[in-house]
């Protein structure tokens, strides 16, 4: 095999967790030119010596093709698309990076489903400023990464204002397990990803009160319109809300109860305390700062989001689950689509 | 434009714009038909008929052409192009363009020379000359550094029709070769300002042809013109600005250009290759067509004239009723530069280096190679990157606004007019003006003081600049300096001092002038 460094690439991927190595391993089965970042040697030799990656994906063997490298230069400089997976919290750190060491002709897309915190910034917006890229992508849907590995159907959405991305990108998946669409909405895309984590915070808590699945179901669809009203009063597009990265993603997050999200959701309406779950969870529960994110945002566009109001309340204003409860359902009906119709 | 130039420019537009319409002879019928049909709905509305006699007979006989030839669809629609070309770039002399360049003073044959009738003002006015009240600031350094080293797009905010003479007098004051300047028909049929538009750099835009191909061939006419490294000036909002507002809807088409042409120059290996884009701000304390922009602003939609011919433009009583106030007010009129840009929207420096926004530098060039490495063109994503450069102008639009009394003024009394009668339309307001006919002063100064605090910390932000008045000053002067203007020049006074009261006449222009603060202090980052 000849060395990575006098090699091109068709893609990298930056970030070695589970949602960044199950890609890698897709790409990887498909015979594309990849090449996988992680940022830790022993990571690197794991997934390249003994073909696993047991810290994020236990049990699954990797295929031998794919290679993993520390270098990010190596992994930036000689690729075509540069694809980031890595905590919204740590992913200016990485873009800035990134940006020492690319061009213009580069595609940079992301799959990271969060916003930053204090700037409400979304991931392709930090893209652009940490970076000389324009050509900006963001990749999200239904992925729930097990799944992936496990080589069972999936579908996701490209979206990106240049349709130069969907032409580069869409072909490295093709014939693969994971369909990837395209699409030109990148707010409506990344807020739904980011929105959909506060949901998935409701929905457990829902579950952990057993409340069924006719509660669970009004939940979701209201939960639903909220995230399109907001989405689409920061510019995103009402139908972005109804497709693989909105409703779609939400079903896979919502329903499982692997999600961190939806752990927190559960273990409060058992009564445990946030400081207390937080400290235990391995990695971090994107929709816990989302939802103050998204509440302190709302206040300012003067928009009524009341299920994230109530999750909200639960995570930091100690409300209980009564109160959440009895706050949503005192709320007044009305015309199921006003909201969204009438805006 | 060099006179050598001229056949070179005239054959390669044509060759350009004809092979983008008549791909196939059923193309080129298309495009002839759609020519014709807004030709002629152009030439019914025309009032002076015997002036299009002419034309008319040129569409007649295309028409008869048209139908009778089952011949050469592309010949005929060369014609066409021809014909726009030739109006566009004017006919030229060279016995006038000698004429023109001996008898002008060098300096001033460089000019966009519109200067000329404000020189006219100037004499009869006889006393010093109103463009020392031009005050030019920003980046004027990097402006004639870049002028060397590649093609520069002057884009400005657009208020009056004044704006085109006075970036003229400040190219020329920069000492910059005359900039090709795309010029409304209403500035050349001044017969003197015409015969200097023509021969000296302007090119003449007939807004009321609304042809897809006429104005295929303006664009691709300034697109290489750009190529060949004349500098280039134009007002990306398109017309003046009606509202008030700071400009943030940019056309995108003729702003595209400049893209167009370094991709061009890449693939033709011309050097240097580089067109740079220079936003700049004009700001003025009364703006010559005022009353007239508001009031089509107020329109109902759809009833707003995208062409206006009889303002305050076309009287010439009224431009030296402005002047003579100008003067007698002591009123400056800043002009300020602002950051250079690559026709991506990127930062450029004094170098002619493009940056990003961490400072890093840019190889500008790799944003349009193909996988391969060479230059091309990509519709989509040059319109995308055409868009982003729009983000960017509109942000050095604002950055770069100088605010005046007069608009902290406007705005401050109509917040207090809102404020006071709350649930009343803006229509209404503006007709009656509410309850009350008079404002206290006392509220409208301490309305004015919250104003000025809040603008000067935007100041501290670099959000927007102030003038010397607005920054130091405290609220009596500042209400002093506007009231002169308010009180001055329109036919109308907009605002009145009647002892501790504040008398609001013409609300219209309140809005107006306050206008230019929206849009200024409410972004995020």
């Amino acid at each position: 095999m000849s060395s990575p460094s006098d090699a091109f690439y068709e893609i990298a991927v930056l970030g070695g967790g589970s949602f960044g190595t199950a890609l890698a391993v897709i790409l990887a089965e498909c015979r594309r030119r990849v090449l996988l970042w992680v940022r830790r040697p022993q990571q690197a030799e794991e997934i390249n010596q003994r073909h696993r990656n047991s810290a994020y994906l236990e049990g699954f063997d990797l295929p031998a093709e794919l290679r993993a490298v520390c270098d990010l230069e190596l992994a930036v400089r000689r690729s075509r698309v540069i694809l980031l997976v890595v905590p919204s919290q740590s992913f200016r750190t990485v873009a800035r990076q990134v940006g020492d060491l690319i061009g213009g002709d580069q595609i940079l897309i992301h799959g990271t489903k969060g916003l930053e915190l204090n700037t409400f910034k979304r991931m392709s917006q930090i893209l652009r400023e940490e970076t000389c890229a324009r050509k900006i992508g963001v990749l999200s849907g239904p992925n729930l990464a097990r799944e992936l590995m496990a080589g069972h159907p999936a579908g996701a959405l490209l979206a990106s204002t240049y349709d130069e991305v969907a032409e580069a990108v869409l072909p490295l998946f093709a014939g693969s397990r994971l369909r990837v669409y395209s699409g030109r909405d990148v707010v409506g895309t990344e807020l739904a990803g980011a929105f959909k984590n506060i949901l998935a915070i409701a929905a457990g808590a829902a579950d952990g009160l057993s409340l069924g699945d006719n509660a669970k179901a009004l939940l979701l669809t209201r939960g639903l319109s909220e995230m399109a009203r907001f989405g689409v009063a920061m510019g995103g597009e009402l139908l972005t809300f109804g497709g693989l990265a909105g409703i779609g993603d939400l079903m896979a997050t919502c329903a499982s109860p692997l999600s961190r999200n939806h752990q927190v959701g559960e273990r409060l309406a058992r009564g445990e305390k946030l400081p207390q779950i937080l400290g235990n969870l391995k990695q971090v529960a994107e929709g816990v700062p989302t939802a103050k994110a998204v509440y302190q945002k709302a206040l300012q566009l003067g928009l009524e989001l009341p299920i994230v109001r109530a999750v909200h309340g639960l995570l930091y204003e100690e409300w209980s689950m009564g109160r959440a409860v009895e706050f949503l359902m005192a709320l007044p009906t009305g015309n199921e689509l006003a909201a969204l119709r009438y805006r | 434009m060099h006179p050598q130039d001229k056949a070179r420019v005239r054959a390669e537009v044509l060759q350009r714009v004809l092979d983008r319409w008549a791909g196939s002879p059923t193309a080129a019928e298309d495009a002839l038909l759609e020519t014709i049909y807004h030709e002629r709905r152009r030439l019914e509305s025309e009032k002076d008929k015997t002036r299009c006699r002419r034309e008319q007979v040129f569409y007649d006989e295309l028409q008869r052409r048209l139908v009778q030839a089952n011949g050469d669809r592309r010949r005929l629609l060369a014609e066409v192009i021809e014909r726009f070309i030739d109006e566009v770039m004017g006919h030229f002399d060279q016995r006038v363009y000698r004429l023109a360049t001996a008898v002008v003073p060098a300096g001033l044959s460089l000019l966009l020379n519109s200067v000329t009738p404000l020189r006219l003002l100037e004499t009869l006015q006889g006393s010093s000359p109103l463009l020392d009240q031009l005050i030019i600031s920003g980046e004027t350094v990097a402006l004639q550094k870049l002028s060397q080293k590649g093609t520069l797009i002057l884009v400005s905010t657009h208020s009056s029709n004044l704006d085109s003479i006075l970036l003229g007098y400040a190219i020329y004051r920069l000492g910059l070769p005359p900039f090709t300047y795309g010029a409304g028909l209403n500035l050349f049929e001044n017969r003197l300002i015409g015969f200097f538009m023509h021969h000296l750099g302007a090119y003449k835009v007939d807004r009321r042809k609304q042809a897809p191909v006429y104005k295929d061939v303006l664009k691709t006419y300034a697109g290489y013109t750009m190529e060949l490294g004349y500098h280039n000036m134009f007002f990306p909002g398109g017309t003046r600005c009606r509202s008030g507002r700071v400009e943030d809807r940019l056309k995108l088409g003729l702003l595209g250009m400049g893209l167009d042409a370094y991709i061009h120059n890449l693939k033709n290996d011309r050097r240097p290759a580089d067109v740079f884009v220079v936003p700049c701000t004009l700001n003025y304390q009364l703006v010559l067509e005022a009353e007239t922009l508001i009031e089509d602003h107020l329109k109902e939609t759809g009833k707003s004239r995208f062409i206006i011919d009889d303002d305050e433009f076309s009287k010439p009583r009224r431009i030296f009723e402005w002047v003579r106030q100008i003067f007698s007010l002591h009123s400056t009129i800043h002009l300020v530069v602002g950051q250079p840009l690559d026709v991506f929207g990127n930062r450029v420096d004094e170098e002619g280096v493009s940056h990003d926004q961490r400072g890093r530098p840019i190889d500008r060039r790799r944003y349009v190679l193909d996988t391969d490495g060479s230059p091309t063109f990509s519709t989509q994503r040059d319109q995308q990157y055409t868009r982003e450069l729009a983000d960017a102008i509109v942000a050095e639009f604002r950055r770069c606004t100088v605010l005046r009394p007069i608009n902290v003024v406007a705005a401050a009394v109509f917040d207090l007019l809102k404020a006071k009668n709350p649930g009343l339309d803006l229509f209404r307001l503006l007709r009656h003006g509410g309850r009350e006919p008079q404002l206290d002063l006392r509220e409208v100064y301490r309305r004015l003081e919250e104003k000025l605090s809040l603008l000067r910390a935007s100041e501290q932000r670099g959000q927007l600049r102030l003038d010397d008045t607005l920054k130091s000053a405290d609220p009596v002067a500042v209400m002093a300096e506007a009231l002169s203007h308010l009180s001055a020049y329109h036919s109308r006074p907009a605002l009145l001092r009647r002892g501790d009261r504040l008398e609001h006449q013409q609300r219209n222009l309140l809005l107006y002038y306050g206008n230019r603060l929206s849009g200024l202090m409410d972004r995020e980052g």
